[in-house]
């Protein structure tokens, strides 16, 4: 009983998913006023040929500092748990 | 319609390579499918014409989590034990 | 715990192609698909698969945890720096001061499809260096910190 229904509920939510996925289409936004302002000036002004860095590093540059320090604290939460199982090791002065 | 075949082939290997994770019960080979996992949905995003998002599915799905799997069976077991 | 021979010799074998071809993805960021993060996570692909290849001792010798800590932290603050220098030039956070200035970085890039050219994108290569030294330093010794902590298990 419970295999049958964890079938039926992966087929259903399989079929929900492949049908959203009938109608997507690929390079053809709706809104697309932001794109062709990088793509027509991102050249220009930021002196690059890959639009994508321009735009990740350029323009939205205050994302990637935050992305660097997401990264940053989640290295140091990691550091901070390992500790205490590292600190009999001799050949670190930390 | 050849971008069609490579889409339905590089989908289906994905099921099949999904399946093989749940299926094996060597754990280095399930880990081992887990990046061929990976790999193919690197391969999609390139053929969807995303290359620098398949860069990093490739560095990070197939490559750090890979690592991080043998790590783990290194330090455990290797063979996946019955439910009682 | 160290894996066999043959694994042993591969990952020094791939260590030094996965680190140039990390390096080169880093270097040409504003030129061809990658950057700093994809070309970090790369070079952090290969000092994974020495860490894997070889046993805790091995790699405590080979890779130093406070060089690494050290190269992440500075990566942050060379990618900071590069955006406050902005500031102190009068203009606004994160401006490409460099571009078009004809000093480094500093050439110009005609509109349209081009060959490209290294010595373009203004403080774009500085920051792409920059967080890629940052990821690299910080996914390795995320790493490494697992290992240490999976050695410690194995001998109690």
């Amino acid at each position: 009983m419970r295999k049958e229904l964890s079938i039926l509920i992966i087929v259903i939510l399989g079929v929900f998913l492949a049908l959203i996925a009938v109608d997507l289409t690929f390079g053809a936004p709706d809104n697309s006023a932001m794109d062709d302002y990088f793509i027509r000036n991102g050249q220009e002004q930021a002196a690059t040929n890959n639009i994508v860095t321009t735009v990740v590093f350029d323009y939205r540059g205050f994302d990637t500092l935050g992305e660097s320090t997401v990264l940053f604290t989640a290295v140091i939460g990691v550091a901070l748990m390992y500790r205490k199982l590292v600190k009999g090791d001799a050949d670190e002065n930390e | 319609m050849i971008e069609t075949i490579i889409h339905v082939l590089v989908i289906a290997g994905l099921v099949v390579s999904a399946i093989l994770v749940f299926h094996f019960r060597d754990l280095l080979a399930a880990a081992l499918a887990s990046a061929l996992f990976s790999f193919l949905i690197s391969l999609e995003f390139y053929i969807l014409q995303a290359p620098d998002v398949a860069i990093s599915q490739a560095a990070i799905g197939a490559g750090l989590t890979t690592a991080i799997f043998i790590l783990a069976i290194r330090s455990t077991k290797r063979y996946e034990e019955d439910i009682p | 715990m160290r894996m066999s021979k043959i694994v042993r010799f591969s990952a020094d074998v791939l260590f030094g192609a996965i680190l140039i071809f990390g390096f080169y993805i880093i270097l040409h960021g504003h030129l061809t698909p990658g950057g700093g993060f994809q070309g970090g996570a790369v070079v952090a692909t290969g000092a994974a698969l020495v860490i894997v290849a070889y046993s805790y001792e091995e790699v405590l010798h080979m890779i130093k945890k406070a060089g690494l800590m050290l190269q992440e932290s500075a990566g942050l603050v060379m990618f900071a720096g590069v955006a406050l220098i902005a500031l102190g030039l009068g203009t606004t956070f994160f401006f490409n001061y460099l571009a078009n200035s004809g000093l480094l970085f500093g050439m110009s890039v005609p509109f349209g499809p081009n060959p490209g050219e290294l010595n373009t994108g203004g403080v774009l290569p500085l920051m792409n260096i920059a967080v890629g030294i940052e990821v690299w330093g910080g996914l390795a010794i995320v790493i490494l910190y697992m290992l240490s902590g999976i050695s410690k298990a194995e001998e109690a």
